[in-house]
């Protein structure tokens, strides 16, 4: 059987805007942001601390709703979707490494690792974890708590967790920033070894220069617009 | 797959302890329902037993017609036990004398419950006993004194002879009345028609005896009901047990005292559901990130609550049938004959609670949970016990449906869902009030008094809502330690130690000094001998009262009394009376008359009204002075009518008194029967026994309750404390990263709950106060008089108990090293 070639373009953001309500009135936290991200791309969205690129990384893979302009993931117009059906792409496609891991702390390490694999309704999850545990080196902790795990365990889980899915894009949010320089290191390598081989293309945030020089890409952002960066010329 | 996610998280969230407030709140709730309508229940079927021995039968139908075989195959129909019994007055002739008496004959089925106890000799103490055959009588033992017979001898009822075969030691069924009336014998019906005493027009009350279960006694009722004429009528027992209305209030008092509790748990659940969903917010944020749908996740915790209400069912059920059990054998010791009559009924008004409770209490947090956005995924958690006004709602839709449940009435319902209110709008007053004062107070945090002040202030919301609860939770616990402690001295009372159990009646003039000769002998403390004179009500401001013997038409006439009444003469009210309206007699009071309430109302009698009896063929006329009330549940002689001094002196009377005799010398009983044979000895003791018994029983499910009252008040302050677990671990993280010590962060935390807890204690206090002193007065009809005790137990207890309470749970807390507090914060 021949699989569907997915589209080269894999993320798709035109003119995006996000505007907060706060007691003043409104304030916009995204203007005007048009992107495209490439099948297999890995990209970096950096800026300081306060500069809308967690917002923007929300936007893009779905986890919130742009106030203005459009937003396609693997094809799909995830602005005119519902919270549900948006879930349902990401259960599909995504895969996520947040900053303070977000591991659940009432299941062990390989059932964190399942969860997604689960909710998707894989029978080959647990399978599928002992591998991905064996590749992130946590094989021997496979029933610890999140509770019984380092920072830097911790974060393998969640990488671990994150490529369970096989998903098609992974978004990592400042995935070293709560770790010490040598673990940081060590899942950073992680997570583009895995990326590598799994062909993901890697949304990746962080305010860490040396991280984002490892990928293809880097988008800065400043009071939530691009700045010196070629992307509106990408757009078409 | 999302079964077994659901499972495994359930599980895991179990043991952590997540979950343990809410399923103990809904246990609670589920074993004091089972528990508390199961032991009134079987209370009640244990009363109803015991006063069914009183009637011989479950129900009895009685009837001034011949018996009707319909009557009676229907009942065969459903599978009931019948009985049949006549009873008439007539004269007994022996050889020497003759003497009115009652007669009844009853079949070999009778008595139906209860024991009928016959002796072959004289001794009602000791004695080989009998049974009931043909061709034989037996006797009231004063009535061998009365007609001058021994047991063997021959006695004439209309034209039969019948051999007296001895004396009846217990007739189940016999008036309560402490008067007695005629001699009583007891022979077999099949001997009736021989008499030739029945003929028509000749008055007789036959009675059918029924037992069996309720249902089938309730479809024979239903059955029966067409049938009956307007001679049928059902006898009731409602005043046949001497604390009726003291366990019908009693058992009113639990379910309301026990709803009380119920609310207070489902108060912790709510407090633990909300917790449960502000710190699984970011968990539920995660699974929809990873691509969970919002159906998948409600379906995940909607199976968390079920599994939580099928666990607290259960386990409430189970241990609510075995305390049940429980009741049923301590029940046992008393009633010795006791059937215990299994009901559903605490088992759906268990199950129903717990479910309500659930829906209405825990659900609105949990589905709250669900929704939680994606996006959340990316925000720091935030810790807050805001007000929920659905949440509100709900939860006074679950009190209301809840106190309709219990009380099955709107009226009281909706009474006592207003009065919540206000109080509970009041105390919110209050507090939010109090709290705001402490501000002034608490302006710099340089002591840990003034750290304590200001933790209470800024948990604003948080403290009003806890202080409300603390002070319903002490309030009900006060409530109920101070009126269980009035109640139970209340009916101890009614029957105190040494009451009378032995009543004489009949007593001659004669045998007055004799008597009295008796009980100085025997040291026996004697009540003053009451004069009775029996009479006949005939005429009611110059009208003939209808039942008078007549062969005119008077139809339209008053109702009468129907038999004779005990009049009574004395110039002191007694004790268990009470003047409703007119004047008790003044010296000078001549020619007047007391009438009893409820008669009263009965006959349409009213103050002034002139009355008229017959006595031994004279006529009387009294003018009506005055209207009682009288206690018949005090165990002292009543009178329908008490007449003034002058009045009745002159005629024959006999007289009533009693004496207290100790258990072990009721040999003297049978002493006094055969010193004074026509005097007869009435025991009380079964009924005293009985009173007893339902005191210890009704006393126990008091003190259950108290102890319901107590845990689910716990559990409110452990819900409400482990709620602001988080927030006071920042906050600690931050004051020991200030460098606060170990010891004054103790000292402000105890200082904050010790507060918090004489404060609700004094709320307590005052509302427990305002309603003990309005049951005192309404419905205890005691002097109004303060509870010293409750002005420090109150806020004392409340201080001690919710400063023990949160130590115990924060104290853990205050140990862990700051380093790792601030960890712990750091990570979130």
């Amino acid at each position: 059987m021949r699989m569907t070639k997915l589209p080269e373009i894999h993320i798709k953001a035109v003119n995006l805007a996000k505007r907060v309500n706060v007691s003043e009135g409104s304030l916009t936290i995204l203007h005007d942001i048009s992107l495209t991200i490439n099948q297999g791309e890995t990209v970096a969205i950096v800026g300081a601390s306060g500069s809308g690129k967690s917002t923007l990384l929300s936007l893009l893979a779905g986890l919130d709703v742009p106030s203005a302009g459009e937003v396609f993931l693997t094809g799909q117009p995830l602005h005119s979707l519902s919270e549900d059906d948006r879930a349902g792409i990401r259960a599909a496609h995504v895969g996520f490494v947040f900053q303070s891991f977000l591991l659940l702390p009432s299941l062990t390490a390989i059932e964190n690792i399942t969860l997604p694999a689960e909710l998707a309704g894989d029978k080959q999850a647990r399978q599928r974890a002992l591998t991905l545990l064996k590749q992130v080196g946590l094989q021997d902790r496979a029933d610890f708590y999140p509770a019984q795990l380092s920072g830097g365990e911790q974060q393998r889980v969640a990488i671990a967790r994150a490529f369970i899915t096989q998903p098609a894009i992974l978004f990592a949010d400042e995935p070293s920033a709560n770790l010490d320089a040598t673990t940081g290191q060590r899942i950073e390598d992680l997570l583009f070894e895995l990326n590598q081989q799994q062909g993901t293309t890697l949304v990746l945030v962080t305010h860490n220069a040396e991280l984002a020089a490892r990928c293809q890409r880097q988008l800065k952002m400043q009071a939530g617009r691009f700045v010196d960066t070629e992307e509106p010329a990408h757009v078409g | 797959m999302w079964a077994s996610i659901a499972w495994r998280l359930f599980w895991r969230e179990l043991k952590r302890g997540e979950l343990w407030v809410i399923a103990f709140a809904l246990f609670l709730a589920v074993f004091s329902v089972v528990s508390l309508s199961g032991i009134t229940q079987t209370v009640r079927v244990a009363l109803e037993q015991r006063s069914a021995q009183f009637i011989a039968a479950d129900r009895v139908l009685g009837s001034s017609q011949p018996f009707n075989p319909e009557i009676i195959r229907l009942a065969q129909q459903q599978t009931l036990q019948v009985a049949q019994q006549m009873q008439f007055d007539s004269m007994l002739f022996s050889a020497q004398q003759m003497q009115l008496a009652t007669i009844k004959a009853v079949d070999t089925a009778y008595p139906l419950r209860g024991e009928l106890v016959l002796h072959q000799s004289d001794n009602v103490l000791s004695g080989e006993l009998g049974s009931l055959t043909p061709g034989q009588i037996w006797v009231e033992p004063r009535l061998l004194g009365l007609l001058e017979v021994s047991i063997g001898d021959d006695i004439e009822l209309g034209s039969s002879r019948l051999q007296v075969a001895g004396v009846i030691v217990n007739e189940p069924d016999a008036p309560l009345s402490v008067f007695g009336g005629s001699p009583r014998v007891i022979m077999h019906i099949a001997d009736v028609a021989a008499t030739g005493i029945v003929q028509p027009g000749s008055r007789i009350s036959y009675r059918y005896l029924f037992a069996g279960g309720n249902a089938e006694l309730d479809r024979f009722a239903t059955e029966v009901t067409p049938l009956m004429s307007v001679h049928e009528r059902w006898r009731n027992r409602d005043r046949q047990t001497a604390v009726g209305g003291a366990l019908e209030r009693a058992e009113r008092f639990l379910l309301l005292a026990g709803l009380l509790g119920i609310v207070l748990a489902a108060c912790a659940a709510a407090v633990a559901a909300s917790r449960y969903s502000q710190r699984h917010a970011q968990a539920v944020a995660i699974i929809k990130a990873l691509g969970a749908t919002t159906a998948q996740v409600r379906r995940i915790y909607s199976s968390h609550l079920m599994l939580v209400v099928l666990f607290s069912l259960g386990l409430g059920l189970l241990l609510g049938q075995v305390t049940l059990l429980g009741v049923e054998s301590a029940i046992v010791l008393y009633v010795g004959d006791f059937r215990p009559e299994f009901s559903l009924r605490p088992i759906w008004l268990g199950s129903l609670t717990c479910i309500l409770c659930a829906l209405l209490f825990a659900a609105r947090p949990l589905w709250q949970l669900t929704i939680t956005p994606a996006i959340q995924v990316l925000k720091q958690p935030v810790q807050q016990l805001a007000f929920d006004r659905w949440q509100f709602i709900t939860g006074a839709v679950a009190v209301f449906g809840l106190m309709w449940l219990f009380s099955g009435e709107w009226l009281i319902s909706i009474g006592l869902f207003l009065v919540c209110g206000v109080f509970v709008g009041a105390l919110l007053g209050i507090a939010a009030l109090m709290v705001k004062a402490a501000k002034p107070v608490a302006a710099g945090q340089s002591s840990a008094g003034k750290l304590a002040l200001a933790n209470l202030r800024r948990r604003l919301w948080a403290n009003s809502f806890q202080l409300i609860t603390f002070s319903l939770a002490l309030f009900l616990a006060l409530l109920l330690y101070f009126v269980r402690a009035e109640l139970i001295g209340q009916w101890q009372q009614q029957i105190p130690e040494g009451a009378p159990n032995h009543f004489l009646v009949n007593v001659s003039e004669a045998q007055r000094s004799q008597l009295a000769d008796f009980a100085k002998a025997h040291q026996l403390q004697s009540e003053p001998f009451y004069p009775v004179v029996r009479g006949r009500l005939v005429q009611v401001n110059q009208e003939q009262m209808r039942d008078e013997a007549t062969k005119e038409d008077r139809t339209e006439q008053r109702t009468g009394v129907g038999r004779e009444l005990n009049l009574t003469w004395l110039s002191t009210l007694p004790t268990a009376n009470k003047i409703l309206s007119g004047n008790w007699f003044s010296t000078e009071s001549r020619g007047e008359v007391s009438v009893e309430q409820e008669l009263a109302e009965r006959l349409g009698l009213k103050l002034d009204d002139q009355v008229q009896f017959s006595i031994g063929g004279q006529m009387v006329s009294a003018k009506i002075s005055s209207i009682r009330q009288v206690d018949w549940n005090s165990l002292q002689p009543n009178f329908y009518m008490i007449l003034s001094p002058d009045l009745l002196k002159d005629f024959p009377a006999s007289y009533i008194t009693a004496f207290y005799i100790e258990p072990d010398r009721y040999q003297l009983v049978n002493q006094l029967a055969r010193l004074m044979p026509t005097v007869t000895v009435l025991s009380v003791e079964a009924i005293i026994k009985q009173v007893q018994d339902i005191i210890a029983q009704v006393t126990v499910a008091l003190s259950f309750i108290l102890l319901i009252i107590i845990l689910a008040s716990a559990l409110v302050l452990v819900a409400q404390v482990q709620a602001t677990l988080e927030q006071r671990e920042q906050e600690l993280a931050i004051l020991r990263t200030l460098g606060a010590r170990y010891a004054f962060l103790r000292n402000a935390l105890i200082l904050e709950f010790t507060f918090l807890g004489a404060l609700a204690g004094l709320f307590a206090t005052v509302l427990a106060e305002v309603l003990l002193l309005t049951l005192q007065q309404r419905l205890f009809e005691l002097p109004f008089s303060f509870h010293y005790a409750l002005w420090w137990m109150g806020p004392l207890s409340g201080a001690l108990l919710v400063s023990a309470l949160g130590w115990w749970q924060l104290r853990r807390l205050l140990q862990v090293p700051g380093a790792v507090l601030i960890r712990r914060v750091l990570q979130g």
